[in-house]
């Protein structure tokens, strides 16, 4: 039976758990407000994007010349770089894990190509440190405020490459915010870009003052940026959900725990007073 | 010339005789009362200990009969020794009561000798020194806390964990295949389970009734039903006929005892009886002394050895509690028995983080397995750790290497359960014996990662790794 001092000592170190577990989860529900409305306002402009490309394709779509941008080019597949976003720290889940096993299930998918891998998030890295893979790059720090400067840097490396034929493919692996409670791990090819359906309506009717290879030359590197900024956003925010229910569930957890130490507590109390209180009355009626 | 005295007062076993002419029989000499001369509906013949002298020629002592119809004038004859236990070879086979008298109503056991059952303890240049380890085939036993031959072995548990399975199941793995001689000491437990294992014995040839040759075993019971001065004695009385065999007939011994606790529990009402004041959590104030007197009994010498293991109750699972916590002690290995444990449905329910032994030492049972027991040990320590951190924030945030300490100590959790011969009938598995070499394989190969690959259920209720493994193959099958 454990002594009163050791349950003490165990109750109060709970307490702190539970009083840090809580703290966070209110530290995330604030940022989670921002990060989700960042979300949300970016997603339209991505819409938007989406189908004017999808319209300009139809719209010139007898023509050969637009078919001809690098970004639609289809090559057989040899080497893959896939974009990792993860968190940059724990306690968050299986915000992490999830990634992280959708990772490895994709090279699992892929035993005869070559992939490289660029990480965002300080959980990435540490994941891949010790794995002996091929990193292209690594960044920290980059979800707390997501910039769309490091969108741009991480994509145009990424079109850079698919240009130079250095890789094949290019993928990006996120968790997508769908509501507080629910974070989808969402994988996407980014390179070669796959043609978006013609929209039923929106662009259908306009002209395009200039020729539409020279509008997709700048609309196409415009979406693979919008896709990475948007998956950013869409990490951070997932992040900070995820979190959330974590620490909410801890601190429900943390409650359960100290809840039953308690009672334990009072009992191994109880049992030592009443075990006195015998021995001090039975003592006394033995000297009667 | 006999020293004969009268009844004055009974109060429960406790009864007061009147001696007189200055003659008392000495402090544990056994006194008869009898009812000659008194019209009574039974002829009473209970046989006393003296424990107290209480001034004037009057003695206090405790019955180890029942003292129903005892009146007071009923006249008292002193034997001039202590009670004594017939020993030697004839007594194999038969069930004794604490006197040594028949209960299987087989005819009076004839022997050449009988032994006092108040003896000295060995001194101390008698003992025997060695340390050599005692197989049992229970994996759990046999790798965290493995069993001394000619040691004292403890197993601890509260009410319904499974003290008397293990015991039995000890009896059928050891005594059945041990070459020497068991007596089997029933001190207040059921007497249905007294009943029970005689008659195993008798199924499995460990015990011919009919022929003393022909058995291996002696059984002396003082079950619930007796007075407390029975379950007080009925102890000493098994260790007096086991003492025999190690004294007299040079034999390596076995001795069981199921309970050692109620031996404690009828000296503490024996106590409350003689007037004496109450210590700690009401037990008898020379509980240590008590104890000590018994247990100091128990141990090996050069002639012979007693392998003694001890079922120990432990009240209400407080293992602070004066009774287990003065036995614990005199153990050479004590096997823990805990009710979480079972709760999860691990049977045997050993605790592998308390249980100790003596012997678990590089010099005696070799290096290989000291350091797989340790680092099984380590394994269960860091899973026990984490538990805190799992029941608050969840596996998930458990680093790789955590999160496999887990996987594995759950593995190891399950694979020290097994199967019992005697539990047969209940598990509907047969049992198993496990040797110990492949005990330690098990165990190092799971502690090593070689078989994270296989899922837990595969380790539960198995004997050997291989059958784990082969299990692991239909279940991935099914």
């Amino acid at each position: 039976m454990p002594s009163l001092i050791d349950l003490r000592r165990r109750i109060r170190s709970v307490q702190n758990t539970e009083q840090i577990t809580k703290a966070m989860k209110m530290v995330s529900a604030a940022k989670l407000r921002r990060a989700q409305q960042a979300v949300v306002h970016a997603r339209p402009y991505a819409t938007l994007l989406e189908s004017m490309i999808g319209s300009v394709l139809a719209h010139g779509g007898e023509d050969a010349a637009i078919g001809s941008n690098p970004l639609l080019d289809q090559r057989e597949c040899r080497s893959v770089r896939l974009l990792v976003l993860a968190g940059e720290k724990g306690l968050c889940g299986s915000f992490n894990s999830n990634v992280f096993k959708a990772a490895v299930q994709f090279a699992d998918d892929r035993p005869n190509q070559s992939i490289e891998y660029e990480l965002l998030g300080r959980k990435a890295i540490d994941f891949y440190s010790k794995r002996g893979q091929q990193i292209t790059g690594s960044w920290e720090h980059v979800f707390a405020h997501v910039e769309y400067a490091t969108a741009e840097v991480v994509a145009s490396n990424a079109m850079q490459g698919f240009r130079h034929g250095e890789v094949d493919e290019v993928w990006i692996l996120y968790n997508r915010f769908e509501n507080v409670l629910k974070q989808d791990t969402t994988l996407e090819k980014l390179l070669p870009i796959a043609p978006p359906q013609a929209p039923d309506r929106g662009f259908g009717g306009y002209e395009y003052e200039q020729p539409p290879e020279q509008l997709l030359g700048t609309l196409l590197p415009k979406r693979v940026v919008t896709r990475v900024h948007l998956a950013m956003l869409d990490s951070a925010a997932a992040e900070h959900a995820a979190r959330m229910t974590a620490m909410d569930s801890a601190t429900r957890n943390a409650g359960e725990v100290l809840e039953k130490l308690r009672l334990h507590l009072n009992r191994v109390r109880q049992a030592s007073i009443t075990t006195e209180i015998i021995e001090i009355v039975s003592g006394a009626t033995a000297l009667e | 010339m006999r020293i004969v005295g009268k009844v004055i007062q009974v109060a429960g076993p406790a009864v007061d005789v009147q001696f007189s002419g200055g003659h008392l029989p000495k402090i544990y000499n056994a006194v008869i009362v009898s009812s000659e001369g008194f019209d009574v509906p039974e002829p009473i013949d209970v046989t006393c200990e003296v424990q107290q002298y209480l001034g004037e020629g009057r003695v206090r002592t405790i019955a180890m009969q029942p003292t129903d119809g005892m009146v007071r004038g009923m006249h008292v004859e002193d034997t001039g020794e202590a009670i004594s236990m017939p020993v030697g070879p004839q007594v194999l086979g038969r069930v004794m009561n604490v006197l040594g008298n028949p209960v299987d109503q087989r005819g009076p056991v004839e022997t050449e000798r009988r032994f006092p059952i108040h003896r000295n303890a060995p001194s101390l240049e008698d003992q025997s020194t060695e340390s050599e380890i005692l197989e049992t085939g229970i994996k759990v036993i046999d790798l965290i806390e493995p069993y001394l031959k000619g040691g004292k072995i403890g197993l601890f548990g509260g009410a319904g964990v499974g003290k008397t399975v293990i015991i039995m199941e000890l009896i059928n793995n050891i005594a059945l295949q041990h070459g020497g001689v068991s007596v089997f000491a029933g001190v207040g437990e059921r007497t249905r389970e007294g009943n029970d294992l005689w008659l195993e014995m008798q199924e499995s040839g460990v015990v011919n009734p009919d022929d003393y040759t022909k058995s291996k075993a002696a059984l002396i019971y003082g079950q619930m039903t007796e007075p407390p001065g029975a379950r007080l004695r009925v102890g000493l009385s098994g260790l007096t006929v086991a003492e025999y065999f190690r004294d007299v007939e040079g034999q390596d011994t076995l001795l069981f005892i199921d309970n050692i606790f109620r031996f404690t529990q009828a000296g503490s009402e024996v106590s409350a009886l003689l007037a004496r004041m109450p210590s700690a959590v009401g037990y008898q104030p020379n509980l240590a002394s008590e104890m000590g007197q018994l247990e100091e009994r128990i141990t090996s010498t050069k002639k012979g050895s007693i392998t003694s293991v001890q079922a120990i109750y432990v009240p209400a699972d407080d293992y602070t509690d004066p009774a287990p916590a003065t036995t614990f002690t005199h153990l050479d290995a004590t096997t823990n028995l805990s009710r979480e444990i079972a709760s999860l449905g691990i049977y045997p329910a050993v605790d592998p983080l308390t249980s100790t032994s003596r012997i678990l030492d590089p010099h005696v049972v070799g290096d290989e397995h000291y350091e797989v027991a340790q680092s099984v040990k380590r394994v269960l320590q860091r899973n026990k750790e984490l538990q805190d951190i799992i029941a608050i924030l969840g596996v998930e945030e458990l680093s790789d290497e955590d999160k496999l300490i887990v996987a594995r100590a759950r593995k190891i959790q399950r694979f020290l359960s097994q199967p019992f011969f005697v539990a047969e009938q209940f598990t509907g598995t047969k049992g198993r014996y496990v040797k110990l070499a492949d005990t330690i394989r098990g165990f190092r190969e799971i502690v090593d990662g070689k078989h994270d690959d296989l899922p837990e259920q595969a380790f539960y209720m198995v004997g050997t790794l291989e059958e784990a493994q082969e299990r692991a193959r239909e279940l991935a099958a099914a």
